[in-house]
Parts: C-alpha cells; sequence; structure tokens
C-alpha cells in the first residue's frame, strides 16, 4: 500500500495534538526526534486505498524558530523527507496563524490546511469559506473539530486529493516583493530547495539558509542582488529590517484573504470574564495558592480511601498464592518478597492519579499559562521566569517530562538552572514514602498540611538554589517573558481518562516488572547468607531476624552506615534510601521487605505501624528530607544527561543535590534535637 | 509612548517594536505588529507582568518587553 507521510505543522494552542486523538483507527507510536528528546508522535491510519502516517512536530509561530523545540519543527521541514504539509490553525485566530502558512508554503510543497476548533468560530457566528481559500491560494482547507469530531473525514480526503493532484500553494506576496524575489531566482542555483523559496528566506535574513547558500560556488553572484533588493525593501516599508518587513506583508496577505474568504465571529468574552477573577491583580496569587493546596490535600485524603481495600486485596491474594506453593525459597521469595512490596507499591497508585489528574487539569483547561503568568513575578526574584514554571509543576508529576519541558526556554543558562532545580519538586514517585511516613508520624488532621508543606518547603528550596546558582554560576539577565494565554477549554473527559489510564498502566508494568524484580533482588539478598549450624541454636522466633541481621544486605548496609549514623539511620533505612536511587518507589518496596518481621501480618498498611515502631521521630524527618533533595531516580538523571552535553554540568548535577540532601537531613535532625 | 505605560482597560494602536532579535520576531509572529491594535487587559499589582489583547489572543509579557513596543494611545 502507498504511504502518504505527512508533516503536521501549526502554531501552539491550535488543538494538533487534539486532532490525532480524534482519528479513528488510527494506532500512535511515541518516540524522539533524532539526536534530541524532543518527544515525536507518529499516527498512522489508512484511508482511499493509502496508508497516511502523521508526524506531529512541535508547535511553532514561525519558521524563525525562538525556542530548541521550534528549531526541531523547522529542521524536519527543511531536511526530512515527507510528502504533504498539513497545516493546523485555530480558526478563531486566522490572521494570526496564516502568516505562519504563508511561510509554510513559501517551502513549495504539497500542503493541506484545516481550520480546527470551527465549532467555536461558527458558534460565535464565524464562517469560513474553504473553496474560495482554496481558489486564491490552491491549498485545499478544510473546516475541521477535532472537539466535534466533524470535518476530520473529509479533511483526509483533501489530503489525498492534494497528494495525488500535487496541489503546490500559490501564495503571492505585493509587486515589489515579487519583483525582487525574480530577480534573486535568476543568480539562485541549484541547493535543494525550490529557487523561491531560497530567495524569500534570504530576502527575510534566514540564518539557516544563509549557511547553506554561504557553501555554494554561486554565492558571491547574488550579493549585490540581494543587498539591492533588502535596500529596496526597507525603504519601500519604512522599516529598519527587511525580516520585519515580510512579517508585516504576510501579516497584510493575511488579513486581505481573511476578508475574503471568512465572515467574522463575535468575539468570545468567556475566558476575559474567568481571567477578570484568576489572574486578577491582587487576588491571582492566593487563587493560584489556594489551587495548588486544594491539589494536594486531594491527593492525600481522597487518595487514602481505596488504600484500605488494595491493601486487603494484596494481603488476600498473598495467601492465595502462599496455599498454592509449596513450602521453601519459591514460595518465601514471592510470598514474602514480591508480594508486599508490589503491594506497597501499588497501593500508592490512587495518590499518584490524583496528583497527575491535578496538573493534567491546570494544563487543558489553559489555567497553566496564567499560573506562569502570576508567577512570573514571584520567579523574576529568584532569576527566573514565568515560563519556568511550567517545567516545574510538570516536576511534581514527573521529572524526566519536566526536564523535556524545559526546552520551552530560550536561553541556555535559563534551562540549566530550571533543569536543576526540577528534582527538589517532589515528584509522584516520592509521594508513596511521604504518605508513608506522614501517616506513621503525624496526627490524621493535619497529614494533608504537612504534604503541602513537604512539596513547597521542596518547591521553595527549589527557588533559593536557583537564585543562588544564578547570582554565582550563571550570572546575566533572565531570557524575556512573553506567552500566548491560550483560551480556557472544557477538559476533554476522554482525553483525560486515557492519560490516566496510561499512568495506570506504566505504574502497574512498573510495579510488576522493575519493582518486582528490585524487591526479589532485595528480598534475596536479606535472606541470605543462612548458617544453619547458628540458626538452630537461638529460638525459633527471632530467627527470621536474626538471618536478617546477618544477611548480605545487612552488610552492605552496615558497611555504608557510618556516613548515615548522625542521621540516627540504621542500616535499613541507609539500604531503603540508596535503593530509591533507582527508582523513589523501591524506597517503599525495600522498606516493606526489610521491615516485614513476623510480628508484622505482612500486609501493607501493617508496615505504616511497624515503621511506626521501628523509626524515631527524628530520623523519619531525616528520611523526607533526604527523599526531597536528593538524586532522582535513574530515568530522569538520564534524562537530564540526554538533554545537557558539558560534562561539567552533569557532574555538577550528579553529586550536589546528594550533598544538599545530606546536610539538609543534618540541620533538620539537629533541629528537632536542639527543641525535644 | 509605551505599551507599559498603558493602564488597565486603555488601548493603543502599536507604532514600533524596538526589540532587538529574536524577540523581534516572536513578538511579530505573535501578532504583535505595526498597525495593530493593543489593549492592556490587566497586569500584576507591582505592574511586573502585563496581559495585553492583540487581535484574538491574550499575550503575557514582562515590563521590560512592554517597554520596547512603541504606541499610540487611542
Amino acid at each position: 500500500m502507498k504511504e502518504i507521510k505527512i508533516a503536521l505543522v501549526g502554531q501552539p494552542n491550535v488543538g494538533k495534538s487534539h486532532l490525532i486523538n480524534s482519528i479513528s483507527g488510527a494506532t500512535l507510536h511515541v518516540g524522539n526526534f533524532s539526536g534530541v528528546t524532543v518527544e515525536k508522535k507518529e499516527v498512522e491510519f489508512e484511508r482511499s486505498g493509502y496508508k497516511i502516517k502523521l508526524i506531529d512536530l512541535p508547535g511553532t509561530y514561525s519558521l524563525h524558530p525562538y525556542t530548541p523545540e521550534e528549531k526541531v519543527t523547522k529542521d524536519y521541514l527543511l531536511n526530512e523527507e515527507y510528502d504533504l504539509i498539513l497545516n493546523v490553525i485555530d480558526s478563531n485566530q486566522l490572521e494570526k496563524n496564516l502568516t505562519f502558512t504563508w511561510q509554510l508554503a513559501d517551502l513549495g510543497r504539497a500542503m493541506v490546511v484545516a481550520f480546527n476548533m470551527y465549532d467555536e468560530y461558527a458558534r460565535q457566528g464565524g464562517n469560513i469559506d474553504t473553496d474560495k481559500f482554496f481558489n486564491l491560494t490552491n491549498i485545499r482547507a478544510q473546516n475541521v473539530s477535532a472537539k466535534e469530531k466533524f470535518g476530520l473525514e473529509e479533511l483526509f480526503e483533501k489530503v489525498v486529493c492534494a497528494y495525488e493532484e500535487r496541489n503546490i500553494p500559490k501564495v503571492y506576496y505585493s509587486e515589489i516583493i515579487e519583483e525582487e524575489i525574480e530577480n534573486l531566482k535568476e543568480k539562485i542555483k541549484e541547493c535543494g530547495f525550490t529557487k523561491r523559496f531560497v530567495a524569500i528566506r534570504l530576502l527575510e535574513d534566514d540564518e539557516d539558509i544563509y549557511k547553506i547558500v554561504h557553501e555554494k560556488p554561486w554565492y558571491s553572484e547574488i550579493l549585490d542582488v540581494l543587498k539591492a533588493a533588502k535596500e529596496r525593501l526597507r525603504v519601500e516599508y519604512d522599516e529598519d529590517d527587511t525580516k520585519t518587513v515580510m512579517f508585516e506583508e504576510r501579516f497584510a496577505l493575511s488579513k486581505g484573504v481573511v476578508t475574503q474568504i471568512a465572515k467574522k465571529a463575535k468575539k468570545e468574552t468567556v475566558t476575559e470574564k474567568i481571567d477578570k477573577i484568576l489572574i486578577h491583580p491582587v487576588l491571582g496569587l492566593p487563587i493560584f495558592l489556594f489551587i495548588m493546596w486544594a491539589i494536594f490535600q486531594a491527593t492525600f485524603n481522597l487518595g487514602s480511601i481505596p488504600m484500605d481495600y488494595i491493601d486487603a486485596s494484596f494481603g488476600a491474594f498473598g495467601e492465595w498464592v502462599g496455599g498454592l506453593l509449596p513450602e521453601g525459597v519459591v514460595k518465601d521469595a514471592v510470598v514474602n518478597g514480591v508480594i508486599p512490596a508490589v503491594g506497597a507499591v501499588v497501593m500508592f497508585l490512587p495518590n499518584i492519579l490524583i496528583l497527575y489528574l491535578g496538573i493534567n487539569l491546570l494544563e487543558q483547561t489553559g489555567y497553566m499559562a496564567r499560573a506562569a503568568y502570576v508567577m512570573d513575578g514571584v520567579l523574576k526574584r529568584f532569576g527566573l521566569q514565568g515560563r519556568a514554571f511550567i517545567p516545574l509543576v510538570s516536576g511534581f508529576g514527573c521529572s524526566v517530562p519536566a526536564y523535556m519541558a524545559a526546552r520551552t526556554l530560550k536561553n541556555p543558562k535559563d534551562r540549566l538552572i530550571t533543569m536543576l532545580v526540577i528534582g527538589f519538586m517532589s515528584c509522584g514517585a516520592r509521594l508513596p514514602i511521604y504518605v508513608l511516613l506522614v501517616s506513621a508520624f503525624f496526627a490524621p488532621e493535619i497529614q494533608g498540611n504537612v504534604m503541602f508543606a513537604i512539596y513547597i518547603g521542596g518547591a521553595l528550596m527549589g527557588l533559593i538554589v536557583a537564585k543562588i546558582l544564578r547570582m554565582v554560576l550563571f550570572k546575566g539577565e533572565p531570557e524575556p517573558f512573553v506567552m500566548e494565554l491560550p483560551k480556557y477549554r472544557f477538559p476533554k473527559l476522554k482525553a483525560i481518562l486515557f492519560d490516566l489510564w496510561i499512568k495506570t498502566k506504566m505504574y502497574l508494568k512498573k510495579a510488576g516488572t522493575f519493582i518486582a524484580t528490585a524487591s526479589l533482588i532485595i528480598w534475596f539478598l536479606s535472606s541470605y547468607p543462612v548458617n544453619e549450624k547458628e540458626l538452630s541454636k537461638i529460638p525459633k522466633s527471632q530467627q527470621q531476624t536474626y538471618v536478617l541481621e546477618h544477611s548480605y544486605l545487612a552488610q552492605i548496609g552496615k558497611a555504608i552506615n557510618p556516613v548515615f549514623e548522625p542521621l540516627g539511620f540504621s542500616w535499613r533505612e541507609t539500604v531503603s534510601i540508596i535503593s530509591g536511587l533507582a527508582a523513589k518507589e523501591v524506597v517503599v518496596s525495600t522498606m516493606a521487605v526489610l521491615y516485614n518481621t513476623p510480628e508484622s501480618d505482612e500486609t501493607s498498611k501493617e508496615l505504616i505501624e511497624t515503621i511506626r515502631k521501628n523509626i524515631s521521630f527524628a530520623t523519619a524527618v531525616a528520611i523526607i528530607l533526604i527523599i526531597m533533595f536528593y538524586s532522582p531516580c535513574l530515568a530522569a538523571m538520564g534524562t537530564f544527561w540526554a538533554e545537557v552535553p558539558q560534562w561539567q554540568w552533569r557532574i555538577f548535577y550528579t553529586i550536589y543535590p546528594n550533598v544538599f540532601a545530606y546536610i539538609a537531613a543534618l540541620i533538620g535532625v539537629g533541629l528537632i534535637k536542639a527543641f525535644s | 509612548m509605551k505599551l507599559s505605560d498603558l493602564s488597565i482597560g486603555q488601548s493603543g494602536v502599536i507604532k514600533k517594536i524596538h526589540a532587538k532579535e529574536p524577540l523581534k520576531s516572536k513578538l511579530l509572529s505573535m501578532g504583535i505588529t505595526r498597525g495593530e491594535k493593543v489593549k492592556v487587559l490587566k497586569h500584576t499589582l507591582a505592574k511586573n507582568t502585563f496581559d495585553i489583547e492583540v487581535g484574538n489572543s491574550s499575550i503575557a509579557l514582562r515590563e521590560e518587553e512592554a517597554a520596547q513596543i512603541e504606541v499610540e494611545k487611542v
């Protein structure tokens, strides 16, 4: 079957990913663009006898990229093989979106436009004549609504049509510019792009094209013509630079086309009304803090409801499996090692899902951008900018996507500072450890608030560290803050449920594979070697404790323990903390194995009781402090290393959080001892 | 006058963008171009960050950036 490979492009917030999710019968692959960690979504499906493959490129405002992510899109469009460009446009922002469409049209490739969010536009009385648009530009277009799923099938019919008929856009600028394009075209020889495209990009100072052309033997021949052309445009348009001339030209073209094809919609005012309250000069910040507080309260309080059920199920499951297996090592390993450990991790799934749901809702409704606006003033004081808020908040979910989200920061210094403190935003995987320790050591009424304090404390410390980094290592001004505030939208239930389902699946998969293996290893290391002769001398009830105390794990733990002794750690806590470097979930599962003494009845809820009996308050606080600040998991560290090529920063990143965590824990323990 | 000199609710027409590249391109590509009407929807208490309306979109920017946009009050 013939394949049509399509580059899916559009400005940010036009509902591109929404559109992808609405295509029926499509399979989705998620990967990375080569060489970078920007997420690359590929969607495949069949229509009209073709296999259609969509490559979702990062949203970008223009072909003059501003962020590293926007650069990915431009590089793809210039260098990769594809058959057609599908440009998605927000119908409510035609003029602005079309300025980008004209830049894409210059590429001289087959192209189709989707006027997305047409449902909203039509509801406000708007109307777009796509046939007329086709007549004017030779670009086939379709009004669609990814939300209400209309126009999608027609869109792909037009895609196939444009592919078969090779509909190359015919978009022309005003006479003066076209004249200069023609003059330049005469001098331009072969270079892999259409002459028209090269001429236009040279006129508007595109450095990437400059670099390519610079290598060509005919480069010197175009210089005079180019210089004269640019001079003429500057004078005619009364502007300082030709890049601005071209932006204005395209904007004027958009306006001209829009008056011909579209009936204007009434202005939507809901967003403005909501914003009157949510980003109110005085109320904005307290409202933001309240929303965050509410999310953490819900995470803790609602999340604890299903815990007992999950706990009971794993207990019953363990007994059932125990009944099936013959007595021996395998039974021991499964019933005492793997099942309670995996159960202890799965028990916290509801908490994690609620936290993800909260972050997801902030994102989908459009509040996240407002939060960036509200927080910009605060972040600026710490040497960051409002946009850094989004990776930082994502860090509360998982550090891995947070590091990737930092790509939206343009300035390398800003990016690095943000990435260095993302680890201080406690990720979802650390939540179980907090829940465990907070449940064990704090009164039920204040548990939610303690949790909030842990998260806010971590975040604040992150900001302070950012400020110090900015003052000491990264002197200079933070990058400018310019950010679109998208319209408020009702979150789509299906998309959210799908997302949570994916998260659940991944979490359970991790619990069933990685965590199960890790806890099996921990169990093995904690159950061997067994000295039968010695063992027979001591009473049966103390045998298990004896084995544990003399196990490999105890030996390892005891060897490292002197380092953690000032914090009051026994080797059990030491081992748990260190195992957390592999993945934070492992801390809880390790504790479950290590504290699984005969006195406890092996269920997860009991773990809280056991912990309370075995650990002092000061030690619990020290553990919490270390978890808050020390290195994130291997996966996160790997992502950071992939994102940051400089060795000195990689090494700094790998060491400083651990030193910081240790000192913080020392101070914490010291304070508690001083005041008790 | 500068965009940052407008108060909440006031509008102006953009005369010139004084920002340097690449910020200038960024502003232009977001629809902040000569001849367009801008309205200050909101700013934070200390006037650090502005929320402006251009075309049909609302854009957040800092006082420093707003000061580089020359407008004529209408």
